[in-house]
């Protein structure tokens, strides 16, 4: 179980200053449009906070692409709206903070090659709710969803939305509870990236084989046998290596309940 | 019960189907053999009878680690090499999905094998499906692939059966 209420908290209130700003070579008007200054939460997706940007920028941009699909970019980097947006600042710029993070907006040339189409918000939610039925497959084989009633999948995405932690950790409790006679999940859902963002998903089960809770040095270990000295990044933060995946997984998880590892 | 899939079974049963394919040239390729990351991929045209004339195809199916089943992955583009968004594949006939459950069944995901955007077929009922068959299929990707068929117009030869 959950129980550290603490660092859910702590990981939850996790915040990060973006600045917006519009293309060069979309702006329409012969004034400059302003930046646009926003706070937003590390657990979210862009589609989510981005509207009130949206509107700032529409009215320098020519009205022809007024209704086309917005996609955002970090240095030339187009950005995945799918991924929590706390995963991606890790990726492109864990290794090389900088506050706040500079986004450029574009409403033309959308990279139908890289990033998924987002039309409205019920794409995002239908993704996350794709995501978090994943995860619940892999530690209890999908028992704890489809046990959930429609209500309660509801209100694990409108606590998301509305980063509302009480109504989103009501639900998400039952999601981090261990099933069966031993404590852990089957599998730990996680995800680990390179820096070019490639991830190779792999089965990896939270105890050892004599039993022992396993740690983030030992998963490691088993995968990169080559690499010990690798390190894993989440949240801004550094893993220590010692950490039980078991606890990581039930603590550190993204809303999807996913862990999301950046490899330093 | 354990219905799912392992990797090796999967592997073991891709080669199987990739050795039929070339003897019926119908195209299927397996690829990354050696990595733990096999796939079936098959490039084709396919004609259309309504505005978007000629499309190009490109089949891809992998193994999802998560449900322990084979996953079937799609793209297509038109003519001018542009990608078909969801909204146009619902109103094609080449897909035989009714309306109501046309979100549920394919959403446009990253591919986990290729890292960029493909339409996926859920694979959330792929495993209690695939169980009714399982003991009885002689190839388990030609079973799954006999289960999608009536979903999109993809030709697959009855030998595939023998």
């Amino acid at each position: 179980m959950a129980n550290d209420r603490e660092v859910l908290r702590e990981i939850w209130d996790g915040k990060l200053p973006i600045c917006f700003q519009l293309a060069q070579e979309e702006i329409m008007e012969i004034q400059q449009p302003d930046p646009f200054y926003v706070m937003v939460p590390r657990l979210s997706y862009f589609p989510l906070v981005t509207d009130k940007m949206k509107r700032h920028f529409l009215r320098f941009i020519s009205q022809e692409n007024s209704d086309s699909e917005m996609w955002l970019d970090y240095n030339g980097q187009p950005l995945k709206w799918h991924y929590p947006i706390g995963f991606l600042y890790d990726l492109y710029c864990g290794n090389d903070s900088q506050l706040p993070w500079n986004l450029t907006v574009h409403f033309t040339k959308f990279p139908e090659d890289i990033l998924l189409h987002c039309p409205n918000k019920d794409v995002v939610e239908a993704h996350y709710m794709s995501t978090v039925k994943e995860a619940d497959v892999l530690k209890h084989r999908g028992q704890v969803m489809s046990t959930m009633q429609k209500k309660d999948h509801n209100q694990l995405w409108l606590g998301l939305q509305n980063d509302k932690f009480d109504q989103f950790w009501a639900i998400n409790r039952r999601l981090m509870e261990s099933h069966g006679d031993n404590e852990g999940f089957k599998h730990i859902p996680v995800k680990m990236y390179s820096d070019d963002g490639i991830c190779h998903q792999r089965l990896v089960i939270p105890k050892n084989s004599d039993g022992t809770r396993k740690t983030l040095q030992q998963m490691i270990l088993e995968l990169y046998p080559d690499k010990p000295d690798l390190n894993l990044r989440t949240h801004g933060i550094v893993i220590p290596p010692e950490t039980p995946l078991q606890w990581l997984s039930e603590h550190l998880s993204y809303p999807d309940n996913f862990l999301h590892l950046c490899l330093c | 019960m354990n219905t799912t899939l392992s990797y090796e079974q999967f592997l073991k049963a891709a080669k199987e189907f990739a050795i039929i394919s070339s003897k019926l040239c119908d195209g299927w390729k397996l690829i990354g053999e050696d990595s733990s990351q096999a796939y079936l991929i098959k490039e084709t045209f396919i004609d259309t009878e309504n505005k978007y004339d000629m499309l190009k195809a490109q089949y891809v199916i992998f193994y999802n680690i998560s449900y322990g089943v084979p996953s079937f992955s799609f793209n297509l583009w038109n003519s001018s090499g542009m990608l078909l968004k969801l909204s146009e594949l619902r109103d094609m006939s080449c897909l035989r999905i009714n309306e109501k459950d046309f979100y549920s069944v394919i959403t446009q995901q990253e591919h986990p094998l290729l890292h960029k955007p493909y339409f996926i077929m859920h694979p959330c009922h792929t495993d209690s499906l695939l169980a009714a068959f399982k003991d009885k299929s002689n190839n388990i990707i030609v079973t799954f692939l006999g289960l999608i068929t009536p979903l999109i117009k993809l030709d697959l030869p009855v030998e595939y059966g023998l």
